[in-house]
């Protein structure tokens, strides 16, 4: 589904990306894990095409993303962590604006837009201004939007960031229900019990190399069980040599 | 997609108040305000200059030229008691009817005394007046000489010559009878100044959509950087012909019901629209590089309010060009707001068509569209890390 190749992003002097390469399976919940600045977000703006790489091929559905840009984004869906909509529009207008500018056809546009209030639970709020909101419902507003074009993947940068814990339950649980749905998803997070509950692989990116790329069970088991995700990144993360 | 770009720009700006007294209520009460301020300015009911005379004189030559100076409706006597709101006071002194025909005198024939804040120009029309009056007197006294040698000279009518109307003045391209009004100053000028306040909505939503990553997410969405822009320009040009709209109407409609002169909007529709749009792309385009330049919103209000204050005491907007030094004027012509205060004036004011006003379309459009390319590259970069 998604393969990236001997990716190399470069910032001036700075390195922001070395060398990675990484597979996504269709239908899998890629976890991506690293400190900050460690090049998770540059990696999720490459993939959605919005920031350009120096070396190396990507593609994605079997189509190099070089050649089809615009293919690809239709079929793609990038929810941003900050709440990218419009706060003086209310919840309804912002789902019929996004759906309009990417062209979904008034029929259709209709059904995705239900469905995307349904799976959010956004039934009681479509009236309410955005900015009148509290932040996890906010949060689900944002993901409703990456929805509406019914993509095939989702990258998720931190959807559940400075989210009360009750909430950051039922998002996760929307998450994993797009799962269900046969959607590949690439999830980046700071929170290690999230991606141990609801991701199926993990790749740990430490300056800008990808330091480890197992399946979450793979990886608790190599420790024989006893420890959890958060013991095993911050082990990996301090270690200078790539132990996976 | 530009209808939803459209809809949504148009939600905004009617649910943000502050845009909306920024774009409407300021230049329309700007409108009102200045047009009855500036009215007695451009017509002749009220008087220029306020004066007094001292007659040490009391002769019949004395009485007649205050009589004379009694006939001008720019001219307004008080009585010497009340001389602290003079501008100019006469001291007709004792020997003025004797000295009349004087060939050499040691003395002036008046003594004229101003106030400090009259100015030359008001000092030299008062002069003239009081020397054609002179001149009148002067006549009659040689008239009144001459009459036992030249028994027809007392039937020359002296009068005659200084009623007669000796010129009409026609403003150039305007109707007979019709004359420049305040409120053909005031409309285009505040047009000008309130159009460029497209800043504040454009600004707030531009740079929100920026932090938040509505655009980064716009952009994933396959929505191209020109598309972006035609969605910001097109609704944003609406608006501006809306304002344009709405503060015409204000002068025709609602400035004469407060007394003051009713605005008359030209003979050009075409080029009404031509200048309007115009301006609106060069409005839009400063709002558009402002907006992108700008990090927060505050940023972008407080250097687009300035830079709009600036473009309008430059441009003519705030004191009209005509009352500057010439070299004023000519560095005026730097400011966008003066060419399209100039396309308005040619329109309103001088009676001109698209022909005329074509330089200045020209050139705001020009001016627009580099600042719309600057903006599109910076952003372009800037979205691409």
């Amino acid at each position: 589904m998604i393969s990236i190749n001997n990716i190399c992003k470069r910032y001036n002097q700075h390195t922001a990306l070395d060398d990675i390469n990484l597979t996504v399976s269709k239908g899998c919940i890629l976890g991506l894990l690293g400190p900050n600045g460690a090049g998770k977000t540059t990696l999720v703006s490459i993939l959605n095409g919005l920031t350009p790489y120096q070396s190396g091929t990507i593609s994605i559905f079997g189509l190099s993303l070089h050649d089809n840009l615009p293919e690809i984004r239709r079929r793609s869906s990038f929810i941003p962590q900050s709440f990218a909509f419009y706060e003086n529009l209310t919840v309804m207008e912002n789902l019929r604006f996004f759906a309009g500018i990417q062209n979904i056809k008034n029929g259709q546009a209709k059904n995705v837009i239900s469905q995307a209030i349904a799976i959010n639970r956004l039934e009681a709020m479509l009236n309410k201004r955005a900015n009148s909101l509290s932040g996890g419902q906010k949060q689900r507003l944002n993901i409703a939007i990456g929805l509406l074009n019914n993509p095939e993947v989702i990258y998720l940068d931190e959807p559940t960031a400075g989210i009360d814990p009750e909430l950051r339950n039922s998002i996760l649980q929307t998450i994993r229900s797009f799962k269900d749905a046969g959607k590949t998803i690439i999830y980046t997070s700071h929170y290690m019990q999230e991606i141990e509950q609801i991701c199926d692989e993990v790749a740990i990116i430490r300056q800008g190399r990808i330091i480890c790329h197992e399946t979450i069970e793979k990886l608790l088991n190599k420790e024989n069980g006893t420890s959890n995700l958060e013991t095993i990144f911050l082990q990996l993360t301090a270690s200078e040599e790539a132990p996976c | 997609m530009l209808k939803q770009m459209l809809q949504k720009e148009f939600i905004l700006v009617l649910r943000d108040k502050h845009s909306l007294a920024a774009l409407f209520i300021m230049p329309f009460f700007f409108i009102l305000i200045m047009s009855m301020a500036l009215k007695d300015t451009f017509t002749n009911e009220r008087a220029l200059l306020i004066y007094e005379i001292v007659d040490l004189d009391n002769s019949q030559e004395s009485k007649m030229l205050q009589d004379f100076m009694s006939t001008s409706s720019f001219l307004q006597r008080v009585d010497s008691k009340d001389s602290s709101d003079t501008h100019l006071s006469i001291t007709i002194p004792k020997s003025f009817s004797n000295a009349l025909l004087e060939k050499e005198r040691q003395e002036p024939l008046l003594q004229l005394s101003a106030a400090p804040d009259v100015k030359q120009e008001m000092i030299m029309i008062f002069q003239a007046k009081l020397s054609a009056d002179i001149m009148r007197l002067r006549l009659m006294q040689i008239q009144k000489k001459i009459a036992p040698y030249i028994p027809d000279a007392s039937q020359l009518n002296l009068d005659r010559f200084h009623n007669e109307k000796l010129f009409d003045i026609d403003y150039r391209r305007m109707q007979d009878n019709e004359q420049p009004t305040s409120t053909q100053q005031s409309v285009p000028s505040w047009i000008v100044f309130g159009m460029f306040f497209v800043i504040i909505p454009m600004s707030t939503v531009f740079i929100n959509e920026r932090k938040q990553k509505t655009l980064m997410r716009l952009a994933s969405m396959n929505i191209s950087i020109p598309a972006l822009f035609t969605g910001k320009v097109l609704p944003y040009l609406l608006i501006n012909q809306l304002q344009v709209l709405l503060m015409i109407a204000a002068g025709v409609y609602i400035v004469p019901l407060l007394g003051g002169d009713a605005l008359t909007p030209g003979h050009s529709l075409a080029g009404l629209a031509l200048v309007s749009i115009s301006l609106s792309f060069a409005a839009i385009g400063t709002s558009v590089l402002i907006a992108t330049l700008a990090k927060t919103v505050e940023q972008a209000t407080t250097v687009g309010g300035l830079i709009n204050i600036l473009f309008g005491a430059i441009g003519g907007i705030m004191v009209p060009k005509f009352y500057m030094p010439e070299s004023m004027q000519k560095f005026a012509n730097i400011s966008p707001m003066s060419w399209g205060l100039e396309g308005f004036l040619d329109i309103f004011l001088r009676g001109y068509g698209i022909k005329e006003i074509l330089p200045e379309a020209m050139a705001l459009c020009g001016f627009g569209l580099c600042l719309l390319l600057l903006a599109a590259t910076i952003l372009s970069k800037r979205l691409r890390g």
